[in-house]
């Protein structure tokens, strides 16, 4: 009997079936990639020839904007609180008090505020463009809105990435603020630390771009959300279903996206 | 005037398989075929919302799929397309919707009051009371009457060409009735081009000047109504037969 050369021996089915698996996960990442540049640039192409409505820019941003607030604020000031508390917790006495005030400052500026309102917003803004735009496609709105020449990008995702890039700064540099007052009042309760030290911590430590950072990332994640969003909605399929699936699907990807991409700051930024 | 030369579209099934068929200007066109046959698929390439895979479509000498995006923007602003389960935008209340029937150029050169005024005739072409309904919002409304939204948007543009995707089915007798004496009249009067989906056979043959059936992604007929109804090919036969038995049905149920 000839003896098989080992080139044709049969690879084992599972190392087969994850070369499959790794090929279709690329490529179904490629799609993406590529649906997201080209919906970027429609959506720079329909705001450099003036195509966006200011009235929807601002009444997405009053969507995004206000009525996030009460949740922005709650997330903020328990990010605040538990990175105090949590400080406090592993501070020795071989450390100086004021230390839990740089930390605090740090952790809620450099980390917990831009990370924490970015995942509450792909809840509260992400999942509901998601879904939105999912049922425009599904109930033939969107093909009505071409029928009468009217461009879906321009009048739908355009002004929902505007007020995501405006917004999400704002809501930040809110989530900023209250992190740090309730980080400094639960140091005060729990670690006895005045404000005063906190402040000393607090500024002994800071670096000037520090606040520039938390914005950057607010920037970046407020353009990720609702572009991620747009994206997959307008390429839902199906019916009710294929809303339900494409919307969680989009919330999966975008927390993704957001934990990755904080994670691509610290060596892009930091040095 | 419509052409599709040798449309092809497969979706995982293959749906059209090389359609041709011509809709002359200013006429009155029922196209028919059984449930699934694609049907909405040919009528929305009409206008590129669905893209060929192979073929091409001509509307009113611009070809479209050999013009670029000038020939899209072209042929969307003279068509006007009523769909099949009528799209109204929902966050939008009843006069905006219709509204957005007016070309976006025209719209913004339009005084508002202007732009009222044809809302208003296009509601009352449709048999429906504006006064009572151009604030509600789309949920607010019956299946017919969002349907009948839908063609008063349609046609508020005043298109040249108008693609009916089954305006009447849901619609009771005397809106029926108000459905095709409107797209007779857009015909004859404004000589506007309509192609009819349809599954009122018998309405189509009534009021169209040519019909075509669509088989299997195919056209299986294409000719006059009397043709039609003379045709000796089984399977437009069991449809006349159908048609017939079911009108006889109604006029039944109305006496
Ligand atoms: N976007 C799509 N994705 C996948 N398949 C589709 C899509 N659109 C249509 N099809 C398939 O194409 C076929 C034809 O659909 P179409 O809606 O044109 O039928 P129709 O002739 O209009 O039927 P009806 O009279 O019930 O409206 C169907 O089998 C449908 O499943
Ligand atoms: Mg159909």
């Amino acid at each position: 009997m000839k003896r098989q050369s080992p080139g044709a021996l049969p690879l084992p089915a599972p190392i087969v079936n994850w070369f499959a698996g790794v090929g279709r996960a690329s490529t179904v990442t490629l799609e993406h990639a590529g649906g997201l540049g080209l919906l970027a640039w429609q959506i720079l192409q329909a705001i450099v020839g003036l195509r966006v409505s200011l009235r929807s820019v601002l009444n997405q941003m009053y969507i995004m904007g206000i009525q996030s607030l009460p949740i922005v604020l709650v997330t903020g000031s328990l990010a605040g609180i538990v990175t105090s508390q949590q400080g406090g917790y592993q501070m020795t006495s071989a450390m100086p008090a004021y230390v839990l005030g740089s930390l605090v400052v740090e952790t809620v500026v450099l980390e917990m505020g831009p990370v924490l309102t970015a995942l509450v917003l792909v809840g509260r803004i992400g999942a509901r463009i998601t879904a939105e735009l999912g049922t425009m496609v599904v109930s033939e709105q969107i093909d009505a809105f071409e029928s009468l020449g009217r461009d879906p990008v321009a009048i739908l995702a355009a002004p929902r990435v505007i007020a995501g890039v405006l917004v999400l700064p704002l809501l930040v540099g809110i989530a900023d603020f209250i992190g740090i007052v309730a980080g400094m009042g639960a140091a005060y309760l729990t670690a006895g630390l005045g404000v005063d030290s906190f402040l000393y911590g607090a500024q002994l430590f800071w670096h000037s771009w520090d606040l520039l950072y938390s914005l950057t990332k607010a920037v970046v994640f407020g353009l990720a959300i609702p572009l991620i969003s747009v994206h997959m909605g307008l390429k839902t399929k199906g019916g009710a279903e294929g809303v339900g699936i494409t919307t969680t699907q989009a919330v999966m990807f975008m927390t993704l996206t957001i934990l990755i991409l904080d994670a691509m700051f610290p060596p892009l930024m930091l040095n | 005037m419509i052409e599709y030369r040798n449309i092809h579209k497969a979706y995982d099934l293959p749906v059209l398989t090389g359609v041709s068929m011509r809709v002359e200007a200013g006429e009155m066109f029922a196209l028919f075929g059984p449930s699934g046959t694609g049907k909405s698929v040919l009528l929305k390439t009409t206008i590129g919302l669905v893209i060929p895979d192979i073929g091409d479509v001509e509307v009113d000498g611009v070809s479209l799929y050999r013009g670029g995006k000038k020939a899209l923007e072209t042929v969307r602003n003279q068509v006007g397309y009523v769909f099949q389960n009528a799209a109204l935008f929902d966050s939008l209340n009843v006069f905006d919707n219709v509204c957005m029937g007016i070309p976006e150029a025209e719209l913004e050169s339009l005084p508002r009051n202007e732009a009222a005024k044809r809302a208003w005739e296009a509601l009352e072409l449709v048999n429906l009371e504006p006064r009572d309904i151009l604030e509600r919002l789309p949920s607010e409304l019956s299946g017919g009457m969002k349907k009948r939204v839908g063609i008063a948007r349609a046609i508020v543009g005043r298109p040249e060409v108008l693609l009916w995707d089954e305006p009447t089915t849901g619609l009771d007798p005397i809106n029926t009735a108000a459905v095709e004496r409107l797209i007779k009249r857009l015909s004859h009067d404004l000589e506007v081009t309509s192609l009819l989906v349809t599954h009122d056979v018998e309405g189509g043959l009534t009021i169209c000047d040519r019909v075509a059936m669509l088989d299997s992604g195919t056209l299986r007929f294409c000719g006059t109504p009397a043709e039609f109804r003379a045709s000796p090919d089984p399977v437009v036969q069991a449809f006349v037969d159908r048609a017939a038995a079911e009108a006889a049905l109604d006029m039944a149920a109305n006496d």
